[in-house]
């Protein structure tokens, strides 16, 4: 071992790096699917969602929760995003790399770099939004989504899906929780009941009249 | 299906030939009767050119030599049949190893990195006594090491590899895979921080990404995930301890 290497001793931050990426990236997974599915109350109608959502604030979840969760959306992005190629030269090898070898699970990992940092951008557009503008009424996010921001809503909810969809099925593989085939359709099934739940919420909302 | 002519687009340089820049040379052939990529091979360098410089010795995917990407994929050349293949067949050199000309690559340097790195042998301080009898070791403990020896160092893994094609000091999935094999031998007394040492950083287990073209493109079939798994959680444990 070198000088440098026993100076500073047993380095074990590439284990932590590694556990909180697992950790953050499982709780907003987590997250994603609990809100797509309170969300998704408006379905059920614009009292059943208030309600909820007043609940959620009466007991200070919301408060705790929404803080939480932008802790753990930018601990993520620290974590996680260490691993993107940021070299010109590493991202043209990867490039390469990839259009050569036509692997499925290889061109996933290349649209989760997409979609993560796209979701940064997105995501943190939508924190903002909701941070600023609550308490969260079924009023209040049916008039931004009918006010021409559909299209932002729509591709937060792909990205958002597909995004932990595909990490989800690389961590249980890396640690190698379940055989890798029946996950793959197991989370690929997930994701499509969740990305038509969000379609259907929005839906909902495109068309709540009389707001 | 019978009698193909095949056009094989072959990768050409010679790093040391100064001033030669890469190109893809194409090569026509007759299809034959369980033709594999190895075959061709040797049918073009005896028949059309001599100076194409590629790998093989044991032709019956033993030795691990005759790796290379076909249509962009690692691959033994000795086991790959044309068949399988369409008519027109690109063959190009495994990436990370060093390229020693055309389709030839010094994988040996590489292996002998890892081992040395790793301490790929059984690590002991008992003097070897030749009067007595042997340790006894179980047949599931003997198995599990065979199996954990299966590996025939050919790079395919490797080079699929995303990580080791950016990163030259990772290990990848031979590497972890070697190291799995000391971890289950009882004549390796290294304790247990020896191995987080050597394993537990970004060169090692948690620079992996989990994309599994290791084990996708392994051409011995070995059970790489969950090996790969196995020294993960394996070092998340002792990470704890130590």
């Amino acid at each position: 071992m070198q000088f440098q290497r026993i100076v500073t001793g047993k380095i074990k931050s590439d284990l932590y790096y590694d556990l909180i990426e697992l950790f953050s990236g499982l709780f907003l997974a987590g997250f994603l699917g609990m809100h797509l599915i309170f969300e998704s109350s408006i379905i059920a109608g614009k009292k059943v969602f208030n309600n909820l959502s007043q609940t959620l604030d009466e007991n200070y979840l919301a408060l705790a929760g929404i803080s939480l969760v932008v802790v753990v959306f930018f601990i993520h992005f620290l974590t996680a995003g260490r691993r993107i190629p940021t070299r010109c030269k590493e991202q043209k090898i990867i490039w390469h790399h990839t259009g050569r070898l036509r692997h499925l699970n290889t061109w996933a990992w290349v649209l989760q770099i997409i979609t993560g940092i796209i979701i940064l951008i997105l995501g943190s557009i939508h924190m903002w939004v909701v941070v600023t503008d609550r308490p969260i009424k079924a009023e209040t996010s049916a008039l931004r989504i009918q006010s021409g921001y559909l299209w932002f809503y729509v591709i937060l909810l792909l990205l958002s899906v597909v995004h932990a969809g595909i990490g989800i099925y690389r961590q249980f593989i890396k640690w190698g929780w379940f055989p890798r085939k029946p996950l793959g359709y197991v989370i690929g099934f997930i994701s499509i009941f969740f990305i038509l739940l969000g379609f259907t919420a929005l839906f909902t909302f495109l068309r709540a009249g009389g707001l | 299906m019978k009698n193909r002519e095949l056009t094989l687009n072959i990768f050409r340089y010679d790093p040391n030939i100064p001033g030669r820049e890469p190109y893809m040379q194409p090569y026509s052939l007759q299809e034959t009767e369980g033709m594999t990529i190895f075959i061709a091979l040797n049918q073009i360098r005896e028949n059309q050119d001599p100076s194409l410089k590629f790998d093989f010795v044991c032709r019956a995917a033993i030795c691990g030599s005759c790796g290379m990407l076909v249509n962009g994929r690692p691959r033994l050349a000795c086991k790959t049949l044309t068949r399988d293949l369409p008519e027109v067949i690109t063959l190009m050199p495994l990436p990370v190893f060093k390229l020693i000309g055309d389709l030839s690559v010094d994988t040996g340097s590489w292996f002998r990195q890892l081992s040395i790195k790793t301490g790929a042998w059984v690590h002991s301080d008992k003097s070897f006594n030749p009067n007595c009898q042997e340790e006894r070791m179980s047949n599931e403990t003997a198995l599990k090491i065979y199996e954990a020896e299966r590996c025939i160092e050919c790079g395919c893994c490797i080079a699929g590899c995303a990580t080791a094609n950016i990163r030259d000091d990772f290990l990848g999935a031979a590497g972890l895979y070697k190291i799995a094999r000391f971890m289950v031998d009882p004549r390796d007394e290294r304790p247990e921080e020896k191995y987080f040492d050597v394993v537990s950083s970004e060169e090692g287990v948690f620079g992996c990404l989990g994309l599994m073209a290791c084990e996708d493109n392994c051409p011995m079939e070995l059970p790489l995930q969950v090996q790969l798994a196995y020294v993960r959680r394996k070092m998340a444990l002792i990470g704890f301890r130590v």
